[in-house]
């Protein structure tokens, strides 16, 4: 087992390594870089910009060179100082601006794949051992609603109704008066009643497909005939459906992880404009759409790198989940 | 055999009487098992046999209330007398009730047909078979261990010390119905029931199965309802035979009369459709003619007539036979018997 994460690690070296390649390659293709677009915004405001000024930020950021040599130069930065490069718009060290939003992204997510995996499992469950049933019925509606609704319509629908009938405003993470106060408990009590909303919001539509998931696999398993084996020793309905079938069941379920978590991070970039939330995605649009080179692509680079993780992560879980991944 | 009449209660294990187990389609019921009535004697074997569709896998299921939706049992009784005055009908118990689970598993052991997909590929053979014995007998988790193991050597696995942590997927096929038989007679059943435990094993692997079970009941001394289509095998493990049809049993004795004095015809034409070594100059087999019948659509009257050789026209089409008593250990239902008291 340790042989097998070890041999994974090591597999993951090379593949973050092409992926940033690409990455940065694809930043560098739209035509023009962050200077063009600098230019560009104060010649629109009626300002001139001296060359030698264009040049001498042009070397600064070494602009000029080929696109190779920019990202030898970042990466070796990345590596030997944790220096990401900076943000033009921003002018500031990138790493000043991910981290934060990187944490609660983060946060979010984890918290958004527990409450996809355990609302999804229970329902599913309940849903696959009363097929037909009433129960059945209703999380199968709720279920094609939650796949059917975007994100972020759900989002809007929630600001307009909480605002409107409770006079709250649930956007965002923090209430005004925490927003940039010192970490404190009632700092963490107000995050928490502010975190559930782009928990379920975003869950939603995760949840929904995970009821469709584990009840059709669920239902595909509980006839088989181990399931009627372990009945027939005398093994008690419910420790039977959860101990046999539904282990099985759970196997689609973790190998989403992989994608569950880039998804959230990158996918989820209208809900949190919608509800305002400091997250990655917002910062991350903005970024792109101003040439933003380093910000930009330093957040695709962790982005792929927690696509990489999770991959990682969903591939142990497996293992540890089916001895039959682990032993061949 | 006839001399085993004079205290036929007695030694009686298991007693299935009008047995009726019915699935509710949206196409129509299909009466899988129609009024099934036999016994299984304590310590014996019993064979069960029949064209696939005939019912026993049904009735095999039924005993253990393990026939699954759209399935049920609709009416009779399965009393199993687990020794003196202690019978069970395990028909009217509740499907999910303790007094189910502990006659699943300690009084009545079960092996299927696919060895291959009847055990859980996600659990270790130990942990499978530990849970059944924790399940039924008061012991400590080592002493399971202990009781798996000699179980595992028990139906000659070789290295049980290993195999025990070994998971199925390691495990040839002939292993782990090996593995399926240990399991069932862990908890040292009084009945053991196999459906087609043999149907899905090469030759080879099938005949040491079977001399396993032989072995194994010298050993432990339960009885096996041994669920068949294979007259062969019937043959060598059966003292006893039920015959079924469409949902019915049409004859029962003992394996000697079956196969030397059968009285139904259907009897008759299954015995005949046997290949057999040595006997190829009497010709061509004789297999019974047409199908077994929709069973949406029933045929009136006996439900083997539009099959039958020996019809008697104009009664087997309306007159559904009811069983007579040739002997004290032979049944049969057919007109061509009927029961002149009855």
């Amino acid at each position: 087992m340790i042989q097998y994460i070890l041999h994974r690690v090591l597999l993951m070296i090379p593949t973050v390594f092409g992926i940033s390649i690409l990455c940065f390659g694809i930043i560098q293709l739209p035509p023009g870089d962050f200077l063009t677009f600098y230019v560009a915004e104060l010649s629109a405001q009626g300002e001139s910009v001296p060359e030698a000024q264009i040049a001498q930020l042009e070397r600064q950021y070494g602009l000029g060179r080929p696109w190779y040599v920019q990202y030898f130069l970042w990466m070796k930065n990345i590596i030997t100082k944790g220096d990401f490069g900076r943000s033009f718009t921003w002018n500031k060290p990138v790493s000043d601006l991910i981290w934060d939003r990187i944490a609660f992204t983060m946060l979010i997510t984890l918290l958004t794949v527990v409450f996809v995996w355990i609302v999804a499992l229970f329902i599913g469950k309940y849903a696959a051992t009363h097929q037909y049933s009433l129960g059945d019925y209703i999380a199968t509606f709720f279920g094609f609603i939650g796949l059917a609704v975007p994100n972020f319509l759900l989002a809007l629908l929630l600001l307009y109704y909480s605002l409107k009938l409770f006079g709250l405003s649930p956007a965002g993470l923090f209430s005004p008066e925490y927003q940039d106060a010192p970490w404190s408990v009632g700092k963490w009590i107000d995050l928490l009643a502010h975190l559930w909303i782009p928990i379920v919001i975003l869950g939603t539509a995760g949840t929904a497909g995970a009821i469709r998931i584990l009840r059709a696999n669920l239902l595909d398993e509980l006839h088989k005939p181990y399931v009627i084996t372990a009945r027939a020793k005398g093994v008690p309905e419910r420790t039977l459906i959860w101990r046999y079938p539904v282990r099985v069941a759970l196997n689609p379920f973790i190998s989403t992880v992989g994608w569950t978590l880039p998804d959230l991070v990158s996918g989820s970039i209208i809900v949190s404009v919608v509800l305002n939330l400091p997250t990655t995605g917002p910062l991350l649009l903005g970024a792109l759409l101003q040439q933003d080179m380093f910000l930009a692509g330093s957040f695709i680079l962790l982005v792929s790198i927690l696509t990489v993780i999770g991959t990682l992560i969903s591939d142990v879980l497996l293992a540890w989940l089916d001895p039959r991944i682990r032993f061949s | 055999m006839s001399n085993s009449n004079h205290n036929a209660g007695a030694d009686i294990l298991l007693d299935i009487r009008g047995l009726k187990t019915y699935f509710h389609l949206d196409e129509g019921t299909v009466r899988a098992v129609d009024g099934v009535d036999f016994t299984v004697p304590r310590g014996t074997t019993i064979g069960i046999v029949g064209e696939s569709g005939c019912g026993k896998s049904v009735t095999a299921f039924s005993i253990l209330q393990l026939v699954e939706k759209p399935g049920r049992i609709e009416e009779g009784s399965i009393v199993l007398n687990t020794g003196g005055q202690n019978r069970v009908d395990i028909a009217a118990l509740d499907h999910d009730s303790e007094e189910l689970r502990q006659i699943r598993g300690k009084d009545i052991g079960m092996i299927f047909q696919e060895p291959m997909t009847s055990l859980s590929m996600m659990y270790t053979v130990g942990f499978q078979m530990t849970e059944a014995i924790r399940l039924h007998m008061d012991v400590e988790k080592d002493e399971a261990r202990d009781r798996a193991i000699e179980m595992l050597q028990a139906v000659g696995i070789p290295r049980p010390e290993q195999r025990f942590d070994a998971y199925p997927f390691e495990l040839s096929g002939g292993m782990r119905q090996r593995v399926m038989i240990a399991m069932a007679l862990s908890c040292d059943p009084m009945l053991l029931i196999a459906d087609e435990p043999t149907t899905a094993l090469d030759v080879t692997t099938q005949a040491q199965i079977l001399e396993l079970m032989q072995q194994l009941q010298e050993e432990f001394g339960m009885a096996i309802m041994l669920i068949t289509h294979d007259l062969g095998v019937v043959a060598e493990m059966c003292s006893e035979v039920v015959v079924m049809y469409l949902g019915e049993v049409v004859e029962q004795a003992d394996v000697d009369t079956i196969f030397h004095n059968p009285q139904h015809p259907y009897t008759q034409a299954l015995l005949q459709s046997i290949p057999r070594l040595g006997h190829s100059h009497e010709g061509r087999l004789n297999p019974i003619v047409g199908s077994v019948p929709d069973p949406y659509h029933r045929p009136s009257g006996c439900p083997f007539h539009p099959r039958c050789t020996q019809i008697i026209t104009g009664r087997c089409e309306t007159v559904h036979p009811e069983i007579s008593r040739l002997d004290p250990r032979h049944t049969v239902r057919c007109l061509l018997h009927e029961d002149p008291h009855g």
